[in-house]
């Protein structure tokens, strides 16, 4: 199993067999249903509690009509929680590397929340376009400016988690590869790019949790604005 | 089959004939006639499985112990480790490294916040219990409390005669001070009439008497002529004269 840089970040197969669905669907399988019963075991329990705590801190914001988005908000929220610290474990595939799967979640919702505002309450959301207490002379300009950060937003939301992930694995393969090829020539050295490489997963951890945290939150922020 | 099943089956069943009381004995079995409910459901057991080194149950270790002893499972896992990296079939490459530095941090993660996160489950499920048998206790002591109240409301009962006694005799009592009070008023008040009517005839005989005394002297000096008021000078001057004698004498 000589791996390149690459292998894990491709889209995963075996024998010809996409097995993406099966990566993209995994992390749900970890989670357990809630049973009939009044009080759980640890695992219920402490899973209940922070699906409480994350749809309380995502709808306290928004207004009763904000509600109906609460769903599919603490989904998308365990879904990239999941799927982000699942794959820091080696030999994982993470599908939130791949653009296209982050493109694929961030373009509808930030679409449908554009619509929604569009739709419901026009000049309310278009008036979001010019902030407030601008001089009069620099309202087109900023107009102009406004409207391209809006129809960037998709961009970004995809982008942002895109790269933060693939970043962070491939500089986890790359300063893995340093101490091992280290390991046979120099040892004192590859013991402190073990260290760096310990203090990099902490931070690969608290990022894998900030971003799904951030992409959920940026779609909420999104939503106050246009509901 | 059949002839067993139908002579326990209702007797409209037994009418038809033996294939087709089959097929209608399965829907004609009783359905929904009981509240077939959930609960209560089996408590969950208390303790998890029992696991060693945090991954391999203890059931391994009992199933290999007769044969292999107390080292069994480690030689397989030892051996298992060294036959996957000699023959290459686990290849040590930078992945390698990768896993052990996330593996540290899980197990480091787990070691020093397994026991506090644990705690904090448990006190969330014990504060829900707590808060339903805090209700349940408040629930009984509310009624305790009534049952206390309506047991003393039934002796204040008992009492109630001596109460009613006590406040007819206050009522007696006032009402007889009152009826005293004033029969006590109309004597007074019928004294200071007739006391007026005695003083109103003192008054007049003492006028009477007055008038008369004035009217008496008035005729007796006007009756006292020149002759007699002479004569009686003439006495007094006597009298006088023999009074002094005998004061002389005295001193």
């Amino acid at each position: 199993m000589n791996l390149s840089f690459f292998d894990q970040f491709s889209s995963p197969s075996l024998l010809g067999i996409p097995l993406i669905l099966i990566a993209m669907v995994f992390p749900a399988l970890l989670l357990p249903s809630p049973g009939n019963r009044w009080i759980n075991n640890r695992l219920s329990t402490l899973q209940l509690w922070s699906i409480n705590l994350i749809t309380k801190q995502l709808m306290i914001p928004l207004d009763k009509k904000g509600h109906k988005w609460a769903l599919i908000l603490t989904s998308l929220m365990m879904f990239l929680l999941l799927t982000n610290l699942l794959g820091l474990l080696p030999y994982t595939f993470t599908p939130t590397t791949q653009l296209s799967m982050n493109l694929a979640l961030a373009f509808p919702l930030w679409l449908a929340t554009l619509l929604t505002g569009l739709r419901n309450q026009p000049s309310v959301s278009l008036g979001h376009l010019l902030p407030e207490g601008t001089p009069t002379l620099l309202i087109p300009a900023l107009i102009l400016i406004e409207t391209t950060s809006l129809l960037i937003r998709p961009l970004a939301l995809g982008v942002r988690l895109t790269a933060n992930l693939t970043a962070g694995h491939l500089l986890i393969q790359l300063i893995s590869t340093a101490t091992t090829t280290l390991m046979t020539t120099m040892p004192v050295v590859s013991l402190l790019t073990l260290a760096v490489l310990l203090l990099l997963t902490i931070l690969e951890v608290a990022v894998a949790m900030i971003q799904a945290y951030v992409f959920v939150l940026l779609l909420s922020l999104y939503l106050q604005e246009n509901i | 089959l059949t002839r067993s099943l139908v002579p326990s089956a209702p007797a409209a069943l037994r009418a038809l004939p033996p294939p087709v009381a089959v097929g209608v004995l399965h829907t004609t079995r009783p359905l929904h006639t009981t509240q077939q409910s959930l609960a209560p459901l089996p408590p969950l057991p208390e303790k998890g499985g029992e696991v060693r080194h945090g991954l391999i149950p203890e059931e391994f270790f009992q199933f290999l112990y007769p044969k292999t002893g107390v080292t069994g499972p480690y030689m397989l896992g030892t051996g298992l480790l060294l036959y996957f990296l000699s023959k290459e079939i686990y290849v040590i490459n930078h992945e390698t490294v990768a896993a052990a530095c996330i593996l540290t941090v899980i197990i480091y993660g787990i070691k020093k916040f397994g026991a506090d996160v644990a705690a904090f489950a448990d006190k969330l499920n014990e504060e829900k219990m707590a808060a339903a048998v805090a209700m349940k206790n408040e629930a009984i002591q509310t009624l305790q409390t009534a049952i206390e109240e309506e047991k003393k409301e039934q002796w204040r009962v008992e009492g109630r005669s001596f109460l009613f006694d006590a406040k007819r005799n206050n009522i007696a009592m006032l009402l007889e001070t009152n009826y005293r009070e004033r029969l006590l008023m109309v004597y007074n008040e019928v004294k200071k009439r007739l006391d007026y009517q005695v003083a109103m005839q003192n008054l007049r005989r003492q006028k009477e008497q007055e008038h008369m005394i004035q009217w008496v002297e008035k005729n007796v000096v006007q009756s006292i002529t020149p002759q007699q008021q002479k004569e009686s000078i003439a006495k007094c001057i006597l009298d006088l004269k023999a009074l002094s004698k005998s004061a002389h004498a005295a001193v």
